[in-house]
């Protein structure tokens, strides 16, 4: 019995419960679904939109992974808490959001948008936005980066437009135990961390590394394969949002000057060694 | 139409960042008409570096000082910025797009109820080109309104100044900020300990197309092949587990320029090239003809990892006589 008692009064007051006694964080972590290679992908005549092919696997976008993580070990530190994972794009997204459910999160939320087109960044947060208001999230992780189209802009739009403070290139966040602040480093150039602590509720883009993603639990799968979407009807949060700034799209023109080796694999080896040796590098 | 330029000066350490510059020749090759820096920083450092860019681009400086924007902060930029550019009206907001840039720029955008267009790597044909896809699609971009907020690739411009001409003023403009919700700590150096970059000629490195753990094996005998060789890595091999984040290269990683690198299984993102381009001579291994490495290495070797590196040391082996060693 003592040790029991003990064994509690250590829990509470370890590090990793310290929101023992809170009511939990109300979290929404933004997914989106981008193609697993870029092989696969090619751009339409009209230079207008990318186009997938039969072949074109689509997961989650990796920043994101660690996003869902980093999520979801708040969640485990603040009992109570709930993680909403949330995506915008054409039917097929709600897929990234299954698997973000299958990963452990509470909600899924699909904010439709019919055509498969590129959709800019400033009209991706607003919808987010847009459904976001009303919610009260406490915390809203976002990945710095989508593979695909490379933008950085998506989490920092969306901090601005909910009034949330921001930080970017998270690579690590600590919750105040009042639950009012949140401290975080931010990954910049040359190895440095900018440390810094913000007022919640935050926004916070998060940058691969930060930890360690799981896998889905098989609990976790069989309950997601059951589980409402929320789809949510796209409402932007003003008028802008319609903006679009990318016009065209196609493929590097400079093919650069490198030298392609050709023939049988042998005959590359053969000519990449005999390369070397004329540099005396062997 | 108007064509006045604002261009936001990064700092680090009382010293104005290389990027900053680059800018100043990104915007002249825009044809930029009217241009302004605008720096923010605490006094007495800022002045100097205010001076400094007066003088270096015959342009004029806004100048905004508080104490409480010693160092950068998201909050503080956007909103002393959003109070500036409101009397400067410019068309284009410059930034470059380095951690701190692309910190505040969507959030300078997002308050101006502006456009933004991310990090910019070349103008053709008055429109702004962008890599997607890491390197494999080229956007082309267009501001939808009459004013937008640019973020700027680094080392996409040169970066130095060649102006002689006579100095810019400098405007020195006191802001009123209040401490504000965010609390700045300072930096933090994180732990990483050199795996010889500096002194090996040729650099061996692995990305996430070398497919599992156990063919780092393959990385690594393949480097043992030369007799100052060192293993690298892409960032996205280092969170994978694979090999430590000491092995990284590329902006927020190691910067190298060996004699000699070698990227297996490479993508070619833009982050990694920074941290590898000037190495001498770069040899690229990858299965897809399009990737982007190709384009910047010198020679270009479409196989698979997996197969081709056993062939290349079977191939040594057999002209030099020697077993090829296990690993190092
Ligand atoms: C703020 C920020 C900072 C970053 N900093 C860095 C950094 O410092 N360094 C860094 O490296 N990245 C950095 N990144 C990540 C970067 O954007 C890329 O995601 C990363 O470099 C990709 O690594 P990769 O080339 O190993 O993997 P991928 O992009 O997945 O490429 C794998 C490649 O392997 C090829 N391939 C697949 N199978 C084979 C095979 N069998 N044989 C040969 N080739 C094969 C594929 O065709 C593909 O081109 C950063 C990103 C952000 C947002
Ligand atoms: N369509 C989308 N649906 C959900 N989240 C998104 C979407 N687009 C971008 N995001 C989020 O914003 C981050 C940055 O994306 P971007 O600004 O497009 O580079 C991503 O890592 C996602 O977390």
């Amino acid at each position: 019995m003592l040790a029991i008692l003990a064994a509690l009064l250590y829990l509470c007051c370890s590090q990793r419960l310290k929101g023992a006694f809170s009511t939990g964080m109300n979290i929404l972590v933004c997914v989106k679904q981008v193609p697993d290679s870029a092989d696969t992908i090619s751009v339409s005549e009209d230079s207008s939109r990318i186009m997938y092919n039969d072949g074109t696997v689509f997961r989650l976008n990796r920043y994101d992974e660690f996003a869902l993580e980093e999520a979801l070990l708040v969640k485990e530190c603040f009992p109570g808490s709930r993680v909403d994972a949330i995506s915008v794009g054409p039917e097929r997204v709600r897929q990234a959001v299954r698997k973000a459910l299958e990963t452990g999160a509470d909600h899924g939320i699909h904010v439709r948008v019919e055509s498969d087109e590129y959709v800019s960044p400033l009209t991706r947060a607003s919808l987010i936005a847009g459904f976001a208001r009303t919610r009260g999230y406490d915390l809203i992780l976002t990945g710095i980066m989508a593979e695909d189209d490379m933008e950085c802009q998506v989490g920092q739009i969306l901090a601005e437009k909910l009034s949330f403070a921001c930080a970017t290139s998270v690579m690590f966040q600590e919750i105040s135990g009042d639950e009012k602040t949140i401290y975080v480093e931010r990954e910049i150039e040359g190895g440095v961390r900018e440390c810094i602590t913000l007022a919640m509720p935050a926004l916070l883009t998060i940058q691969s590394g930060i930890n360690t993603p799981r896998y889905p639990s098989l609990s976790n799968v069989m309950r997601a394969r059951s589980q409402e979407i929320e789809v949510a009807d796209p409402q932007p949060a003003d008028s802008l949002s319609m903006e679009r700034s990318i016009i065209g799209l196609g493929y590097p023109k400079d093919a650069g000057t490198g030298e392609f080796l050709e023939g049988t694999p042998s005959d590359k080896a053969r000519e990449l060694l005999g390369i070397l040796h004329e540099l005396s590098m062997i | 139409m108007k064509r006045s330029f604002n261009i936001i000066a990064l700092h680090c350490d009382g010293k104005i960042l290389p990027e900053t510059y680059e800018l100043f020749n990104f915007v002249r090759d825009m044809g930029g008409e009217t241009i302004t820096f605008i720096i923010l920083g605490s006094e007495p450092h800022v002045l100097m570096m205010a001076r400094e860019l007066a003088e270096k681009t015959g342009t004029d400086v806004i100048c905004a000082t508080s104490k409480y924007l010693e160092n950068y902060y998201a909050q503080g930029y956007r909103d002393v910025l959003k109070g500036l550019v409101s009397t400067t009206d410019p068309c284009f907001i410059c930034i470059p797009h380095t951690a701190s840039g692309y910190d505040f720029a969507p959030l300078l955008a997002a308050a101006l109820n502006i456009p933004c267009i991310t990090a910019i790597e070349d103008i053709q044909d008055s429109l702004f080109i962008r890599s997607m896809f890491g390197g494999r699609i080229r956007a082309q971009a267009r501001p939808s309104a009459p004013s937008a907020v640019l973020t700027v690739q680094p080392g996409a411009w040169e970066g130095s100044a060649d102006y002689s001409g006579p100095g810019g003023t400098v405007r020195i403009l006191p802001v009123d900020i209040p401490p504000g919700k965010t609390v700045i700590h300072g930096f933090k150096k994180s732990l990483s300990h050199d795996v010889g970059f500096c002194d090996a000629e040729v650099i061996v490195s692995a990305g996430r197309g070398i497919g599992s753990e156990q063919n780092v094996t393959l990385i690594k005998r393949l480097a043992a092949l030369f007799p100052r060789s060192a293993i690298g890595a892409t960032r996205a091999v280092c969170d994978l587990g694979w090999l430590g984040y000491r092995h990284q290269i590329g902006i927020t990683g190691n910067t190298v320029s060996p004699r000699l690198y070698i990227a297996c299984g490479i993508s070619g993102a833009v982050q990694h090239i920074s941290g590898m381009k000037n190495s001498r001579i770069i040899v690229a291994i990858n299965t897809d003809r399009h990737a982007a490495i190709f384009r910047t290495a010198t020679y270009c070797i479409v196989e698979d990892i997996k197969t081709f590196i056993p062939l290349v040391l079977e191939e040594y082996s057999r002209r030099s006589g020697n077993p090829v060693n296990g690993s190092s």
